[in-house]
């Protein structure tokens, strides 16, 4: 069989991956840099690397009350995002009337962007009572219609012999969902936690909108507001930024099979 | 007497049955109606009011779309941004396929290749702002520092604060961080073309390029059609990208509808604008996705199954 020689596809990839890689090294080196940042011209690598601007993170912002807010928000995600898709998953694997039209909706709500609706989810949430609180900004992330599929293609592929053996034993409704369904559903549950990570962590326009105090406020905003108030005179803002992608980017490469999968299976599963 | 019997019991199963499913979705689905639909109509009434948190609402009809529409040349500018944004999309949706073409072979790394590509896509993206920031810098920054020592400009370009230049900047750093997603979607796509059909091809002496506009790109229709969807809803997302660059400046050279929205609304408090803002982009979304749908073949069965 003929074949092409692999190296041209190799240089145009490294090529490629290095003008990815770029913005990464370039605000990591910054971030190391003790030396003037706009010193011109800047150099390649930093010349004595230290850890100082990190230091400075923790004093110039509250760095430990952003991080414990986006913990909570995070957290709460999560929790909200296990139960409830884990419960409606396991009700849209039933047969009952208006099943076909449960699902078209949900479907259809997929096609609303959230971003869509920021007005009246603002005035929803000050109804409500919760803006500037922790429950204000998860709310409208505690359930997640792609990972409501995940579930319930996953526990269709459960043998049905089994839960109803487990039915037999006696094991109510939500007992089998949780010894038997879920520990079969681990890479379900592993793509959903992921993706409720990312989205919970990295999201900003919300919080944005429904925080007021400096308190409440997350990561995202932490890092905007840095921004704002300090310029980017110092470097100590990409010592920041770096602090703030390193759980993500290590989280990514972690699960990087499962992320994928999730963001791909509202794609493909078709 | 004993079928009686045996049907209400059925019956009561059923009702047991449908009344465990109520409560199982119940919660996903006041999510859903709190954050989804309840929105959409609200965003409607209020489009068609004149309202404020502190006076009540009035109807004023179609005053907020006119006012819009003929009075208001920031809600064109805005218009207008977020339809280049849109369609710049396809260059880098053509740029993702070729990288998936050449990842999808049988490259050694090919992984390696991957995860890099995709590494920037779960970035908050809020930091991948400032990250440009600095690169597009004039003074530390990447960009000029190399458009500088290769002799291309001879003072350093402020890209951001530059009419020309500020909105092709700010689409070029959703580029970087949405490539690897793109690739991801139409890899997917690629592996799930039959390779037998690929083999048949050979056989028969069908040159590359044929098979790759015979076979590949019609396979890869539904997936090219998703890519398309969420180059059309970035626009909606690259708020953050885009008040953390530039905040939608100089002027309104960077506006999106989003951010506009979010101004008129948070900035100015005015909902009831925001709300009919909101329905025009919202509108413009369906009208685009219709049209790619019915580019791709009309049957875009991704994502309604």
């Amino acid at each position: 069989m003929r074949r092409a020689p692999s190296w041209p596809r190799h240089a145009i990839m490294i090529a490629v991956s290095v003008l990815m890689l770029i913005p990464f090294y370039w605000v990591l080196k910054t971030s190391l840099t003790g030396e003037n940042i706009y010193a011109y011209p800047p150099r390649i690598v930093p010349v004595d690397p230290h850890l100082y601007n990190y230091v400075d993170v923790w004093y110039l912002i509250p760095f430990p009350r952003y991080l414990l807010n986006s913990l909570i928000v995070t957290a709460m995600a999560i929790c909200g995002n296990l139960l409830f898709n884990t419960a409606a998953g396991y009700a849209l694997t039933k047969q009952f009337p208006g099943r076909r039209w449960i699902v078209l909706l949900l479907l259809s709500c997929m096609l609303i962007p959230f971003q869509a609706t920021i007005i009246p989810a603002y005035l929803i949430t000050a109804q409500l009572g919760v803006l500037n609180t922790h429950l204000g900004i998860a709310l409208p992330l505690l359930s997640t219609i792609i990972c409501i599929f995940i579930f319930k293609a996953s526990f269709e592929s459960v043998p049905r012999s089994l839960i109803d053996a487990a039915r037999v034993d006696g094991l109510g409704e939500w007992r089998i969902v949780v010894r038997i369904l879920l520990p079969l559903s681990k890479s379900a549950v592993a793509t959903n936690v992921i993706l409720t990570f990312i989205w919970s962590w990295n999201a900003f326009m919300w919080p944005l909108i429904v925080t007021r105090s400096p308190e409440m406020q997350t990561l995202p905003l932490g890092l905007a507001r840095f921004l704002s108030v300090l310029e980017d005179t110092t470097g100590a803002l990409y010592a920041f930024v770096v602090l703030v992608l390193v759980p993500g980017l290590a989280i990514f490469l972690m699960a990087q099979k499962e992320f994928i999968r999730g963001l791909t299976s509202g794609a493909t599963k078709g | 007497m004993a079928r009686a019997s045996g049907s209400t019991w059925f019956h009561r199963k059923q009702t047991r049955e449908l009344a465990l499913v109520g409560c199982f979705l119940l919660p996903a689905l006041t999510i859903f109606f709190l954050y989804r639909i309840l929105p959409l109509g609200w965003n409607v009434w209020l489009s068609f009011n004149s309202w404020s948190p502190l006076k009540g609402a009035k109807w004023v009809g179609i005053d907020n779309y006119q006012e819009m529409l003929f009075d208001d040349d920031v809600f064109w500018d805005a218009f207008a941004n977020t339809l280049i944004f849109i369609g710049c999309s396809p260059i880098a949706i053509a740029l993702a396929f070729a990288i998936a073409l050449l990842v999808n072979s049988d490259l050694k790394g090919a992984a390696v290749y991957r995860t890099i590509v995709f590494l920037s896509y779960p970035l908050m993206t809020v930091a991948v702002g400032i990250i440009w920031r600095w690169l597009y810098d004039e003074r530390g920054g990447f960009i000029n520092y190399v458009l500088r020592s290769s002799g291309i400009v001879d003072q350093p370009v402020k890209f951001l604060q530059s009419f020309d230049w500020a909105l092709a900047c700010v689409i070029a750093a959703e580029f970087w961080q949405v490539l690897g997603f793109y690739m991801i979607i139409l890899l997917t796509g690629l592996q799930s073309i039959p390779q037998h059909l690929y083999e048949a091809a050979r056989v028969d002496g069908v040159p590359p390029y044929a098979r790759l506009l015979r076979i590949t790109l019609p396979l890869l229709r539904p997936s090219i059609f998703l890519c398309i969807v969420v180059g059309i809803l970035n626009s909606f997302t690259s708020f953050d990208l885009v008040y953390v660059m530039t905040n939608g400046g100089p002027g309104h050279a960077t506006e999106l509808l989003i951010t506009y929205i979010y101004k008129a609304g948070f900035g100015q408090t005015r909902f009831d604008y925001a709300a009919a803002l909101t329905i025009v982009q919202f509108f413009l979304l369906v009208v685009l996705t219709v049209i790619a749908n019915k580019l791709s073949g009309g049957n875009a069965g991704s994502l309604e199954r």
